[in-house]
């Protein structure tokens, strides 16, 4: 709301403000002069009051601020002359709370305090208590409805103004010594205090200055976690913004207790820390435990926490879910110790958390969880190299969750998947995380949907790494891992599952299986009769997504073999690729079976052609003639028959092992099928490209011109076919195309030399053709027309060429 | 024209001294014209006594059929302004009829007076006693002077002060308990307490405590009620959350309060309240008046 | 100038994992303006988490995307051609598959003459080819991920960026050979008379 109105505006008003500020301190500093303490309070009171605007941000309430704080210095010399005239100092500390407006009274409050504190006319301890008493009032009032930064720097303000003031002036009462420093903070420069050099004379001072510091650091902390529920919730970012901004001052109180000589190890252990983290984990604020365990972490030194790491560590499951604090933990330990120390530290620190998890039975599952996570980053930054620790670390885990039921807290099931992922991302290295023998345990202990989370993760991390997997064994730990992903787990049939997840996941195992490599054929071929044994297990759904990359992970591995095969090769020599196609075969009927007919026809055909680069007919003629029973017995959707057909026909055409009678069976069968197709074009078409079957354009490939033209006459034969059915049905496009395409292939075998195509037979079927174009009055057919134009250019083309081709050409009229 | 300036003027002077003029401790009280003037305090059953001096100006005489003073305890109902109404009047002689030529000083005294009530100014009454003396005369006016002092009375400490604790609130919106530690305060007294915030649903901009004054006048059909606010003291300024507790630490010293008075006379009475206000951001008030006794105590106890 | 992609045969994941990171790293979204792709994505899948869809991917790289169906893709959406005209040069798409015998110019060249394009870009070999045919253009860009083929035997990643620019149009074939990207450039310009061809 009022956050909102412009800078101008804004400059506007702190003009006002600062106006009626020095309007009234004008006045004030009249009474000043003229020792007339009423008017003093009533004016100082009237300038104060310019601080209750709400309508300032943060940066601008500074200045304003600092201004008012100018002048409370001088109004703090009058009240000290005061006291000199006579005016009991205890009469000014009641005077100055007679101002009816909040905030005038406490910043007049806090200034006859420091007075007060000076007076020794009570103890300091009494007046800081009451100073406080008050000041938490001002801790309770959030100041401003909607704009947080002034509600935070009008009560900030005033805690600070009792810091600064009861060091300054405390050094009677507890021996601070040292200059006072005016520390800016952030941009903020919002007033605090640090002190350098503090002694503290005897022991009351520093319990009780340890005592103000910390109930000083509770209401700043409540004021600062309760500024985020202010103000409208729109602006919650730019809230949270500043809050963050101001979080050094709550910090400060922290450092300020780290820097109190009197606070040894023992108060610390038995006083500060304690009390400091009753707030923490009370205040339920997740940007503030984060900020202030670092900070804790941060400004004591690190033999304090050594000594106190369960207490330190006892606090971490109390605190928000979302608290990192495994990062904070472990980065600080790890600075904080020398390297010698190590050692030492990790076995501290498993001690410690072991004996916060035994010594509260009742503490939540995730909680001991999310510490063994902290421990486990903790040992990962500082000590990479012990696998051992991390195993042990798992290990406590494992033991932990034994006897426990299948966990299904929400959150410990999160902490368990970051226990987990963690190594995998700490060593970019599923190899190592292989290693660990608590892995797998710790896995068990999850749901079944976790556990393909997390198998969902470790696919994810050797993907981005790049991890090679090299050898069966790894393999054989790594889908134990992957159980989740790699079959329907017990029970589990039923459970209504996400296709899109599901299809998901299979493809990010089927990527997975990519990385298994070994360039030892034998290792490999280990490798693959691993994946093969467990992708078996998967179950119907799953093969059709696991199976082909395994297929083509063998072929790969057989196409390895090739050059060395056929050379002499002993029988106890395992790897040989009849015995990889022996494997490939067993598999694809596995994928037939499910069914995935069309992927598993293609997939023979895929082998079939390796088995004939391998020169093994009877293994290449095997797998036709099992694409040719799926063909003949699954596939049956006409789309689908025509690709086939087509895939059929170009693997065929490059088959060269096969000897004459299975050619022979295998073209006939292919022929036989695409004359069977449901639609004349698509018939006429897979009929022209079998012409190919019998006329291979290589060295020794076969040339049998005249079955050439017994297909392409057949195919002409269906093209008229279809043509009279066009004919008869109308507005179907017609095939004329059909014949352009056939004129073509006639072309193509005219220009390769094919004896049996020549040039009149040509010659008629661009007559034809022509003939049918102008006999057939229907006039959009520019596809045709610009093929056949172009066919006719490319005649032309061919006879200007000259030479040989040219030759052939010359009888050919266009 | 002696004679007529005579007719104007009274013949001489009348003087009224106390006895301890010098000691007493003076209170300030407004005048009819509104202007604050010290006067001698006294408090009941203290014996009042001094010195009335009769001095004719220069060289008169003054004839008089007797002198005499008057103690008068008056109630003034501002309905009915200028009559007086005595609830207390007690009369010395001074002189008997004769005349008088030169100063002439005579000594009185009430002793032990009972003076029940306090003095009050209020906006509808006034509660006053003077001292008025007297000389009489026949044929002409009375020679008359009066002269105001202010009476005020001690209560012992109660012995039973419980705080008070209630809870208010409006049904699903807000509810609060607010505690002052007394029910009785005496008048230099310092108010201690705190509000207690158990649901918030609406947003508070600030609260205040005020202390309020209700004077009653008259009685039946005729009765006159005047409150005034005689202090406003912020306690909070924002919005506060549930569970918020906010302190309260007023000191009664700067504002002008009165003991309670209870059916003085059967003309009038004056309570006190406090009034704990809670204001949310549409400006609407939400409040709870609570009376609070007010006393006055022995100073120095 | 207008840039266009050619990549196709990525055949993920039954042959790949993904396409390599070096590809990726170069396919910068905002610098092409079309994108051809001659099929054989292989397996649709909307990601949600972990694998973002290549379908997806070449989507973000430039939203002019035209893709022809591979023997391998299960999406029946894909055409089996396609033709566009971009700039003064008309292009055909088309996977290959159908186109027997296998990566046979002469074969390609009567493709060619029935989409009546200029050039003509096909897949299937996984083999990076570029030849100017009979006045016109016809290019494979081979397999984007180097995934395996019965054709080809060591198949390494490529693909095709086409910088068509007037009646020229430069062919820039990237192919990662041993982790390092080499780039082979070659210059086509289609004769104008062509145009006005009957």
């Amino acid at each position: 709301m009022m956050l909102d109105a412009g800078g101008e505006d804004e400059e506007k008003w702190l003009a006002e403000g600062i106006a009626g500020l020095q309007h009234n301190a004008f006045y004030m500093h009249r009474a000043l002069d003229s020792n007339n303490l009423r008017d003093a309070l009533k004016y100082s009171a009237q300038m104060l009051s310019e601080l209750r605007t709400s309508r300032l941000s943060p940066h601008k309430y500074y200045e304003l601020y600092m201004r008012a704080f100018d002048e409370l210095r001088k109004l703090e010399m009058f009240f000290k002359e005061e006291t000199k005239r006579g005016c009991t100092v205890i009469d000014l500390y009641e005077l100055v709370q007679h101002a009816g407006n909040i905030l005038p009274r406490l910043y007049l409050l806090c200034t006859v305090g420091s007075v007060y504190i000076k007076s020794k006319e009570a103890p300091a301890k009494d007046i800081l208590k009451d100073l406080c008493r008050n000041v938490s009032w001002v801790f309770n009032i959030p100041f401003v409805v909607s704009s947080l930064g002034v509600i935070s720097l009008k009560s900030v303000g005033i805690s600070c103004l009792i810091l600064v003031r009861s060091m300054k002036d405390g050094g009677n009462w507890c021996g601070w010594l040292g200059n006072l420093e005016h520390a800016s903070v952030g941009k903020r420069h919002c007033m605090i205090a640090t002190q350098k050099g503090m002694v503290a004379r005897d022991g009351d001072g520093v319990i009780d200055a340890v005592e103000f510091v910390l109930q000083n650091f509770t209401e700043m902390n409540k004021l600062w976690v309760r500024m985020q529920h202010q103000g409208p919730v729109r602006e919650k970012e730019k809230r949270e913004k500043e809050r963050s901004e101001l979080r050094d001052l709550v910090g400060k109180n922290l450092h300020v207790l780290s820097q109190i000589d009197g606070v040894d190890l023992d108060m610390y252990k038995e006083t500060v820390l304690p009390r400091v983290l009753e707030q923490v984990v009370n205040c339920k604020d997740d940007l503030a435990q984060h900020y202030l365990m670092d900070c804790i972490i941060q400004v004591f030194p690190d033999e304090y926490h050594l000594q106190t790491l369960e207490t330190l560590l006892s606090a971490c499951p109390q605190l928000q879910p979302t608290v990192d604090i495994m990062t904070v933990l472990s980065q600080l330990m790890e600075r904080f110790c020398p390297s010698f120390f190590k050692w030492k530290l990790f076995s501290k620190l498993s001690h410690a958390i072991g004996k916060v998890i035994d010594s509260q039975p009742d503490m939540p599952i995730v909680g001991a969880i999310s510490l063994y996570v902290s421990l486990l980053t903790f040992t990962l930054r500082v000590h990479p190299d012990r696998l051992d620790y991390v195993d042990q670390v798992l290990g406590s885990c494992v033991k932990k969750l034994s006897g426990k039921p299948r966990i299904e807290d929400n959150k410990a099931t999160k902490q368990i998947v970051a226990l987990l992922s963690a190594p995998v991302e700490k060593y970019n290295d599923i190899d190592t995380a292989l290693k660990l023998s608590n892995y797998p345990r710790v896995m068990d202990h999850l749901d079944h949907s976790t556990k393909k989370v997390m198998a969902v993760v470790i696919i994810q991390s050797i993907m981005k790494n790049n991890t090679h997997i090299s050898t069966a064994d790894k393999v054989e730990a790594l889908f134990e891992l992957l159980k989740g992903l790699i079959k329907d787990m017990d029970g589990t049939q039923d459970e209504e599952l996400d296709e899109e997840d599901f299809k998901e996941e299979q493809n990010s195992v089927a990527g997975l299986v990519h990385m298994f490599y070994n360039d030892d054929p034998e290792e490999m071929l280990q490798i693959i009769c691993t994946v093969r044994k467990h992708i078996l297990l998967g179950g119907p759904k799953r093969l059709a997504f696991t199976v082909p990359p395994l297929i083509f992970s063998a072929l790969k591995l057989v196409r390895s073999l090739q050059g060395h095969d056929g050379e002499a090769v002993g029988e106890d020599v395992p790897t040989t690729p009849k015995k990889i196609f022996q494997i490939l075969n067993q598999t694809i009927e596995a994928l037939s079976s499910v069914p995935s007919s069309e992927l598993a026809l293609r997939l023979y055909l895929q082998c079939a052609e390796a088995a004939n680069d391998c020169d093994l007919e009877p293994v290449a003629y095997e797998f036709f003639t099992q694409a040719f029973i799926l063909y003949e017995e699954e596939v049956a959707d006409s789309k689908a028959q025509v690709t086939a057909i087509h895939l059929i026909i170009g693997t065929l055409q490059r088959m060269n092992v096969f000897g004459v009678e299975n050619r022979d069976t295998l073209t006939h069968k292919a022929t036989g099928y695409s004359a069977k197709l449901l639609k004349k074009p698509d018939q006429c078409r897979a009929v022209y490209a079998c012409s190919h079957l019998f006329w291979v354009d290589d060295q020794d490939g076969i040339k049998d011109g005249e079955r050439v033209l017994l297909c392409l006459k057949r195919a002409l034969r269906i093209a008229n076919a279809a043509q009279q059915m066009a004919n008869a049905a109308r507005g179907s496009a017609g095939p004329v195309s059909l014949f352009v395409e056939i004129l073509n292939k006639y072309l193509y075998f005219f220009e390769k030399g094919n004896p049996q195509i020549t040039s009149a037979a040509i010659q008629g079927l661009i007559e034809l053709i022509v003939t049918e174009m102008q006999s057939d009055n229907s006039t959009a057919r520019p596809a045709a027309d610009s093929f056949f134009a172009s066919t006719l250019r490319y005649v032309q083309f061919q006879k200007q060429k000259g030479g040989a081709v040219g030759e052939r050409y010359e009888h050919i009229k266009v | 024209m002696n004679y007529l300036i005579g007719a104007f003027k009274p013949p001489c002077h009348i003087k009224i001294t106390y006895s301890d003029a010098k000691t007493r401790k003076q209170a300030s009280i407004k005048k009819e014209n509104g202007q604050m003037t010290m006067v001698p305090l006294f408090y009941s059953q203290e014996t009042i006594g001094g010195e009335v001096s009769i001095e004719p100006f220069h060289g008169k005489k003054v004839e008089h059929i007797g002198v005499k003073i008057e103690l008068l305890g008056q109630i003034e109902l501002y309905f009915d302004r200028g009559n007086f109404y005595d609830f207390t009047s007690l009369v010395r002689e001074l002189d008997v009829p004769g005349e008088i030529y030169e100063r002439k000083s005579y000594q009185f005294e009430f002793s032990t007076v009972e003076m029940p009530f306090e003095s009050y100014n209020g906006v509808n009454v006034r509660l006053r006693y003077i001292l008025k003396v007297t000389v009489s005369r026949n044929y002409v006016s009375n020679i008359v002077e009066y002269q105001e002092f202010c009476v005020r009375n001690y209560t012992p400490p109660p012995t039973i002060n419980n705080s008070i604790k209630m809870e208010v609130g409006i049904e699903d919106c807000l509810h609060i308990e607010f505690e002052y530690n007394k029910s009785k305060y005496h008048l230099k007294d310092v108010i201690i307490g705190k509000i207690y915030f158990l649901l918030v649903r609406i947003k508070i901009k600030n609260m205040e405590l005020e202390i309020r004054r209700r004077e009653s006048t008259g009685s039946g059909p005729n009765t006159y009620v005047e409150t005034e606010t005689l202090a406003k003291f912020e306690l909070m300024d924002g919005a506060p959350v549930r569970g918020e507790s906010i302190p309260i630490r007023l000191f009664l010293s700067p504002y002008e309060l009165t003991p309670t008075y209870r059916n003085i006379n059967n003309k009038f009475s004056v309570k006190y309240y406090l009034n704990l206000v809670l204001v949310d951001e549409e400006d609407r008030r939400y409040f709870k008046q609570q009376e609070v006794t007010m006393y006055r105590l022995l100073e120095n106890q | 100038m207008v840039l266009v992609l050619a990549l196709g045969d990525l055949h993920i994941p039954h042959r790949a994992p993904d396409l390599p990171a070096k590809f990726k790293s170069m396919l910068v979204p905002g610098k092409i303006q079309h994108i051809i792709c001659t099929g054989n994505l292989c397996i649709k899948i909307t990601s949600r988490h972990s694998f973002q869809e290549i379908h997806d991917y070449l989507k973000s790289l430039c939203p002019d995307l035209h893709i022809t169906r591979g023997e391998y893709d299960e999406d029946v959406q894909y055409p089996d051609t396609k033709t566009l005209t971009i700039g003064q040069f008309k292009l055909g798409l088309c996977h290959g598959h159908q186109v027997i015998p296998w990566g046979d110019l002469d074969s390609l060249a009567m493709l060619q003459r029935q989409l009546d394009v200029d050039i003509l870009v096909t897949g299937h070999t996984h083999q990076f080819k570029a030849y100017k045919h009979e006045g016109g253009v016809v290019i494979n860009p081979g397999s984007a991920t180097g995934a395996y083929s019965s054709i080809t035997y060591d198949v390494n990643p490529s693909f095709v960026l086409m910088d068509i620019d007037g009646l020229r149009v430069v062919v820039y074939a990237h192919e990662l050979i041993d982790g390092e990207v080499k780039v082979d450039k070659i210059d086509f310009k289609k004769a104008s008379t062509n145009q006005s061809a009957p």
